[in-house]
Parts: C-alpha cells; sequence; structure tokens
C-alpha cells in the first residue's frame, strides 16, 4: 500500500458545549478511537476562524475537523450556523487551491454522542489514510528554484 | 571574439538584454535581443470571471 | 546634508509603481533635491554592472517592485539587498506577490504550455521553450530560470519595509519618503504608507445592516452610488484590506479587491474574508447558504486577487 506506515495528524477544533463533552465521554465510556487527533478546544465553533484552518493545514496537519453542537443547540444560538456557511465557501476555496475536499470535515457532534466522536475520528483517519500527506507549498530559503 | 552585454535595457517598460558579439578586428558579427520575463497572464486569466479581466490584464504594463 | 542614494527596480512587475513615483508630480524635484538616484532602470541608464559596482551599504533607500518569478528577480533581489541600507518591498507584487501571484493557481509547465504550445497566436512547430543556456555560433546566451512560483520579496530576502498597495497612492508614497529622509524610521517590518483601519473606515458610502440574500457579479446590477457595494451584494474585500489608497475603487462604484493587503493583525486576507463575507450571508440551512454562495464566481480568485503568494497555503496543489 502506498502510504503505509503514514500516521494522519489531525486537528479537531471542538466547542466547548457539545463536541468537546461529547469526546469526553468517548474517553469515559472508554470507546476505542485512533489517537491520530489533535484536539483545540473553542468556546463556539464559530470561533474558528477559517485562518485556523489553513494555518493548521500550512503547518503539517493532513486533516482538520471542526465540530459543534446541532443546528438549534448552540449555547450562544447561532454560532454554529455562521460555522455552516464558513464551511462550505472555505470549501469551496479549498478545493479552487487543490486541498482534497475529505481533508476537512465538518461534524455537529452533542455532548451525548460520544459514540458519535470515536465514529468521526475512526472515520476520518481512515479517508487520510488513503489520501497521504498533506504537502503545502513551504517556504523555500533563498536559492531555492521554488 | 568579444562580446557587450546590454543588461537591463533601460528607460523603457519591462526587462530587456541585448548581447553583441564582435570580431577580431572589432566589428560586429552578430547581436541578440533577449526578453528575460514571462509572466504567464494568458494562462492565470483562465477561471477567473470575465468581467474581472480588465482590471487584470491592465497589470500586464502600467506605463 | 550629504544626499540620500535611493534605487527603484522592478522584478516581476508592469511598471505601474514606477508610474506613481512620478505621480508624486512636482514634488520629485524636492526628491531630486534631498537625493540622488543611483539605479531606476524605468528612468536612468545604471547598468547591473553599476550596481554591482557599488559598495555593501551603499545605496541608502531601495524601493523593489514587483514578485519574485524568476532566478533573474532573485538575483537582483540579492544584489540590492546587499548594496542598500534600507529595502522596502514597494506594491502589492513585492509585499505579497500581486497579479503575477495569480499564476500560482496554474502549474510551471501549464504556462509554458499554453505560452509557447498552445495559444492560437503561436507558431512553434519545433516546440522550442526558453533555455536557461543556448549555444550560438558566437558563443552562449543565457536567460533566467522560471521559478515553479511565483514568491514574495520577503521570501527570498531580509526586507526592512512593506508599502502596499497596487500601486501605492500617491500621497503615501510622499509620505513615505519624507519619512525615510527624515531619518526618523518606523520599526523594521513596519507596514508603511497605509493606515491601520479597514478600508470600510476611508469609504464614503453608507453602511447600515449586512445580511445578503443574493450575490452580484458587477454586470449583473447597477449598485445605488450610495450605499455600501458588500450590503448591496457585490463582493468587496474592504472588510478585511488595509486603508489608506483613499478608497479609490469604491468612490469609483467599484469593489475593492484586497490590494492594500491584509488589515493589521490578520494573518491571511482570503482565510479571513471567508469569514467575513460567510457571517452576512442570510441564511440558516445548507441549502440556502449554498443557493447564496453558489453566486460567487471564483472565490479562491478574488480573495487571494493581489495575494496568492503571501498567503498561509501560497499556492494551489495539483491543479
Amino acid at each position: 500500500m502506498e502510504n503505509a506506515g503514514f500516521e494522519p495528524r489531525i486537528i479537531g477544533f471542538l466547542c466547548n458545549w457539545c463536541s468537546y463533552a461529547g469526546a469526553d465521554l468517548a474517553g469515559v465510556a472508554r470507546l476505542q478511537y485512533p489517537p491520530n487527533v489533535r484536539i483545540i478546544r473553542v468556546m463556539c465553533s464559530g470561533r474558528v476562524d477559517p485562518q485556523f484552518v489553513f494555518k493548521a493545514l500550512a503547518d503539517g496537519a493532513d486533516g482538520v475537523l471542526v465540530a459543534g453542537c446541532h443546528p438549534g443547540d448552540c449555547h450562544y444560538a447561532d454560532g454554529n450556523y455562521k460555522t455552516m456557511r464558513r464551511f462550505q465557501l472555505m470549501k469551496k476555496v479549498l478545493a479552487q487551491l487543490g486541498v482534497e475536499e475529505d481533508r476537512v470535515r465538518l461534524e455537529w457532534i452533542s455532548a451525548a454522542e460520544g459514540s458519535a466522536f470515536a465514529r468521526v475520528i475512526q472515520e476520518f483517519t481512515e479517508r487520510l489514510r488513503q489520501l497521504g500527506p498533506f504537502k503545502p507549498g513551504r517556504r523555500l530559503a533563498a536559492g531555492g528554484e521554488g | 571574439m568579444r562580446q557587450i552585454v546590454i543588461d537591463p535595457i533601460t528607460r523603457l517598460e519591462g526587462h530587456g538584454k541585448i548581447s553583441i558579439f564582435l570580431d577580431d578586428t572589432g566589428a560586429v558579427k552578430n547581436v541578440y535581443f533577449q526578453i528575460p520575463e514571462l509572466r504567464g497572464f494568458e494562462k492565470f486569466v483562465e477561471g477567473r470571471p470575465s468581467e474581472e479581466v480588465p482590471q487584470i490584464v491592465s497589470r500586464i504594463c502600467g506605463v | 546634508m550629504e544626499k540620500l542614494k535611493i534605487a527603484s527596480y522592478w522584478a516581476s512587475a508592469c511598471g505601474g509603481c514606477d508610474v506613481a513615483i512620478l505621480d508624486i508630480h512636482e514634488k520629485i524635484v524636492d526628491v531630486a533635491n534631498i537625493a540622488d538616484i543611483v539605479f531606476w532602470p524605468v528612468a536612468t541608464d545604471f547598468k547591473e554592472k553599476d550596481v554591482e559596482g557599488y559598495p555593501d551599504g551603499y545605496i541608502d533607500v531601495t524601493l523593489f517592485h514587483g514578485a519574485i518569478r524568476n532566478s533573474e528577480n532573485e538575483h537582483y533581489a540579492q544584489l540590492l539587498r546587499r548594496k542598500s541600507k534600507i529595502l522596502v518591498a514597494f506594491g502589492s507584487c513585492a509585499v505579497m506577490g500581486g497579479i503575477p501571484g495569480l499564476a500560482n493557481f496554474k502549474k510551471r509547465e501549464d504556462i509554458l504550455g499554453w505560452v509557447y504550445f498552445e495559444s492560437p497566436s503561436t507558431q512553434n512547430k519545433e516546440r522550442v521553450l526558453p533555455q536557461t543556456s543556448t549555444p550560438v555560433p558566437e558563443g552562449e546566451l543565457t536567460l533566467p530560470s522560471f521559478y515553479e512560483e511565483v514568491k514574495t520579496l520577503g521570501d527570498v530576502v531580509d526586507v526592512d519595509y512593506f508599502m502596499p498597495g497596487c500601486p501605492p497612492a500617491p500621497h503615501q508614497i510622499w509620505a513615505v519618503l519624507q519619512v525615510l529622509a527624515s531619518g526618523n524610521l518606523p520599526p523594521k517590518g513596519a507596514v508603511v504608507g497605509a493606515s491601520d483601519k479597514a478600508l470600510c473606515d476611508e469609504c464614503k458610502r453608507v453602511k447600515t445592516e449586512k445580511k445578503v440574500k443574493r450575490f452580484y457579479r458587477t454586470y449583473e446590477i447597477i449598485p445605488d452610488p450610495e450605499r455600501c457595494l458588500l450590503e448591496q451584494g457585490i463582493v468587496c474585500m474592504g472588510p478585511v484590506t488595509r486603508g489608506g489608497c483613499g478608497a479609490r475603487c469604491t468612490s469609483a462604484h467599484q469593489p475593492c479587491r484586497g490590494c492594500y493587503g491584509p488589515l493589521e493583525g490578520v494573518v491571511d486576507q482570503g482565510a479571513k474574508y471567508i469569514s467575513a463575507l460567510a457571517s452576512i450571508v442570510d441564511a440558516n440551512t445548507w441549502e440556502e447558504a449554498q443557493e447564496i454562495i453558489g453566486h460567487i464566481p471564483d472565490p479562491a480568485g478574488t480573495f487571494y486577487r493581489f495575494g496568492l503568494p503571501g498567503s498561509l497555503l501560497r499556492r494551489a496543489r495539483n491543479v
């Protein structure tokens, strides 16, 4: 297999009120999921500036997960609706920049859905393993042929 | 054979270079004119909305 | 006081920055009173060899325009860095790639292929491509190598100041020249000749509530001359772009395309604009948002119109 031995690095931006608690539940319930995700807790998925996603990809992440409360459940009423709209526009931009569609993923995971969190990480890791490492354009030292 | 290189060509828009080759008597044997620049507007306007193209291609030459 | 020595050079550029310098009009005479020009290909006849002959640090200020597209551009960047006390990345191309940076949406071989083989006006049966070295009966001719991607000036050399704009506004150029001449210099790495506030701050259009149900391409709508273009559904980069230009485009009923670069504190102008633009889309279902966002043609080419090489992802991959 082409990507044998490749362990994808996933950055997961999880909202404090639902998805982070969901991830916590997955741990408390001793659900098995791959250790490939590095979680960053944010107060709301609406706090996830697309710059964070671009920065993660530019600095070595192979995939980025944004997870928040289900629509209607946002602690701040409509933060996750903003996330939904941003995510759509961001995907269009990333597609034009040649970033494979499946490298960024948006999920609604509630505090009760530990199993959903474990499943998402399982699926995402497998998909990224198929896609292989993400190679961002490196800032080359002077003298390079770019 | 002696070579005179004029680089850059000045007081015009763009990049240019002239190489003059002289024979042993100092007479001009041959002259080459080269343009050492390429940006590729023809290619990178592909995919841009047509109404945006006039503003993009106005940066071909700003002089 | 000894006169300043200034240089102005274009790399992968259009010459518009040089013309913008001349657009300070009669004040150019004041510049001539305080400064000698020691290299300026568009206006004077100094050659590369003259610059090489200068001692290191001989030039007080170099205004460097243009992106780094090929090895000659990089060579001049390094030469002028060595010879200059102050190197200013002047104009959007040098600061963040500019319009030539749109080439980072394409592959090197596709650009060369179109220009030298495929375009309808090209006749090139032997499929000749420019070579870095070509033997001729009299000797050898050389050309710079065409890089894989466009880079910014800051990617290849250490830059002292960044002055954005396509081109920089003449009143800003004059102000910056005065500051540089005074010796009372801003901190290294500063963005000069621009505002710390967004373009919207100096745009005179009336702003009320931003909620967009439909985006329009510029030919699809005659905008209200007084109202904010973005509120009328015209994609305008004002909210994430530095001001300082005097809102030239929006005053002429044209939307901002971001040539003054990212706002203070913003790392990636395009990514930040995704955030700003999606926030004002008036939709709460996936399908409705998809319909509204679908009316934006070429989002990446618009949000990164002037700054793809200087952005976080720098270029498109595998396309």
